[in-house]
């Protein structure tokens, strides 16, 4: 296929470069006075770690998975999301369930284990799309790195923990109610390798 | 200056040369050095930036990001001084002393000051005493020199992409002589000599090159660029997106051919301000006092100094087919047509 690519016929004035490369000189000179009338906290750069970029809220960061009221979490380990992840870094184990003190006591199945390598994702949101339960949301959160990569995989516990702003719910932590320390806390500290349950 | 001279036992001449060396190359060191913080801050500031201000005194005070300065002298001392296995090893390591010492020696002639007399003595502002036969002959042959450098570090460097950049580099300088030379040229027949003060003298005269010869100051100017490798002719060192001739430098030989651009940018500047913008002449004030005269230099100097940061961060770097386009079928007939030009009003009695 052919492409047309437009000429542009320069004047002879544009032509002698001295007139064009004066009036960009301008333009830079423009932005100088501009800036040193500008504050620098007030400038177009963000200063990484000093000032943060607030995200849109639609942002696919970092998971969660979500809880009821009550603590429990909300993912029936139904595998729509393994299925749905075109990266295959989302690996689910299920477990039966059946103490009815807790919401999700009604769905009888709940995932033993959850795994996402956070290294594969590629943030495309499409779990959060296929999860019927609305069990798994992305976050805000944009500061994932880590010493290695087995810290880059994200066991249920840490999962559950990553909320961008805490929610009121405690935090849950595998001594509770049956699981491990969630390794990555909610501030952003890189942790320890974190147990891959 | 008589007493001075009496107690370390030479004469006043040699006690007042020196002291004149050593103001000058400091200073052109001084504002080198400077320099690379007012390139780093004025281009961020023109392209809607930050600049340098993480480097703090003593971890609290800001300066304006001056404590990079600081920051950088360390890092360059301390830094390991790698020295490639390949590489041969005295033209290595003499390579940026032959970038540097032209770039700095090319300042010498040009006048910084008015001459004044004191106690019967004339003293004059410039290293190079006025009527010593060289002349603003003796910047345009360092000027050639200074390829030297480039070449020697592209050589000894024994690396195939350093010596591209050299040639590069060195072809560029080479090509843009000569429509430097005939730009010159023209203000020399127009002045009837080349001695920096007699030019300066004609021009406190019959007003500064910059209106006479509008088209020789810009060949001109744009030669000086060139000559400098500052952008947009920066084909010696791109330092993050060409390999350039210093390639194989790090440490302190680097620094030193970083900073022998700079020296470069000072001497170019000087240049300039000497053939076209009346060097250290005060306009409307014809016998200005000496320290007015100094001031005068100094301002058009830095100005100039910062047209090459301001230039540097508008345009974008030409492409080598370009450049060799505009050197040689653009500025060289340019310069004939001015040299040209000059000669013909001259014979039609002209000034
Ligand atoms: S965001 Fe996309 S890649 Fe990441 S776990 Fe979800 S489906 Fe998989
Ligand atoms: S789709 Fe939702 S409910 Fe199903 S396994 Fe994934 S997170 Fe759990």
């Amino acid at each position: 296929m052919g492409v047309i690519v437009k000429k542009v016929e320069l004047s002879w004035l544009d032509r002698s470069y001295v007139w064009p490369i004066a009036q960009g000189m301008l333009i830079t000179f423009r932005h100088f006075l501009k800036q040193i009338a500008t504050p620098t906290s007030k400038r177009f750069t963000i200063q990484y770690p000093d000032m943060k970029k607030t995200l849109p809220a639609g942002y696919r960061g970092l998971h969660e998975l979500k809880r009821f009221e009550d603590g429990a979490i909300k993912c029936v380990a139904c595998f729509m999301c393994q299925e749905a992840c075109p990266a295959r870094c989302i690996s689910i184990e299920a477990e039966e369930f059946s103490e009815l003190n807790f919401t999700q006591g009604f769905e009888e199945k709940r995932p033993a284990a959850f795994k996402i390598d956070m290294l594969r994702c590629i943030y495309c949101g499409m779990c959060e799309e296929a999860c019927p339960k609305d069990a798994i949301w992305l976050r805000n959160e944009y500061e994932l790195a880590a010493y290695d990569r087995v810290s880059m995989n994200f066991g249920k516990w840490d999962l559950i923990n990553t909320y961008a702003e805490a929610d009121g719910k405690a935090r849950l932590t595998q001594g509770q109610e049956s699981p491990a320390t969630p390794s990555r806390p909610a501030s952003g500290q890189s942790g320890q390798p974190s147990d891959p349950a | 200056m008589e007493s001075v001279a009496h107690l370390t036992g030479l004469s006043a001449v040699t006690i007042w040369t020196l002291l004149k060396v050593l103001i000058v190359f400091s200073a052109v060191m001084g504002i080198g050095s400077l320099w690379t913080w007012v390139e780093r801050r004025g281009s961020a500031m023109l392209q809607d930036r930050i600049g340098p201000n993480r480097a703090l005194l003593f971890g609290r005070w800001q300066l304006l990001g001056l404590p990079q300065l600081v920051a950088d002298g360390i890092k360059f001392f301390f830094k390991e001084d790698q020295v490639p296995p390949h590489v041969t090893k005295s033209l290595f390591w003499l390579a940026p002393v032959l970038a540097f010492v032209p770039a700095l020696i090319g300042f010498a002639i040009i006048p910084f000051g008015r001459s004044f007399t004191y106690q019967g003595m004339p003293y004059h502002l410039s290293v190079l005493e006025p009527g010593n036969g060289m002349g603003m002959l003796f910047p345009l042959a360092i000027g050639a020199v200074a390829v030297y450098g480039i070449l020697v570090a592209a050589w000894s460097s024994n690396n195939k992409w350093a010596i591209l950049g050299g040639m590069r580099a060195s072809a560029q300088m080479v090509s843009y002589e000569i429509a430097l030379g005939l730009a010159v040229l023209a203000i020399f027949m127009r002045v009837g000599g080349y001695d920096p003060s007699e030019i300066i003298k004609d021009q406190m005269a019959g007003g500064w090159y910059f209106w006479r010869q509008p088209l020789g100051f810009l060949v001109f100017f744009t030669c000086m660029f060139a000559e400098s490798n500052r952008l947009p002719f920066d084909f010696a060192e791109g330092e993050a997106e060409i390999v350039g001739f210093h390639n194989e430098y790090g440490s302190m030989k680097f620094a030193l051919i970083a900073l022998s651009e700079y020296a470069h940018m000072i001497s170019a500047s000087g240049l300039i301000t000497t053939l076209y913008l009346g060097g250290w002449s005060v306009p409307f004030m014809p016998e200005a006092p000496v320290l007015l005269t100094i001031l005068s230099f100094l301002v058009k100097l830095l100005f100039l100094l910062w047209v090459f940061v301001w230039v540097r961060w508008t345009l974008p770097r030409f492409r080598y087919d370009q450049l060799m386009f505009l050197g040689w079928k653009v500025l060289l007939p340019l310069s004939m047509v001015n040299l040209i030009w000059n000669a013909w009003w001259m014979t039609r009695g002209g000034i």
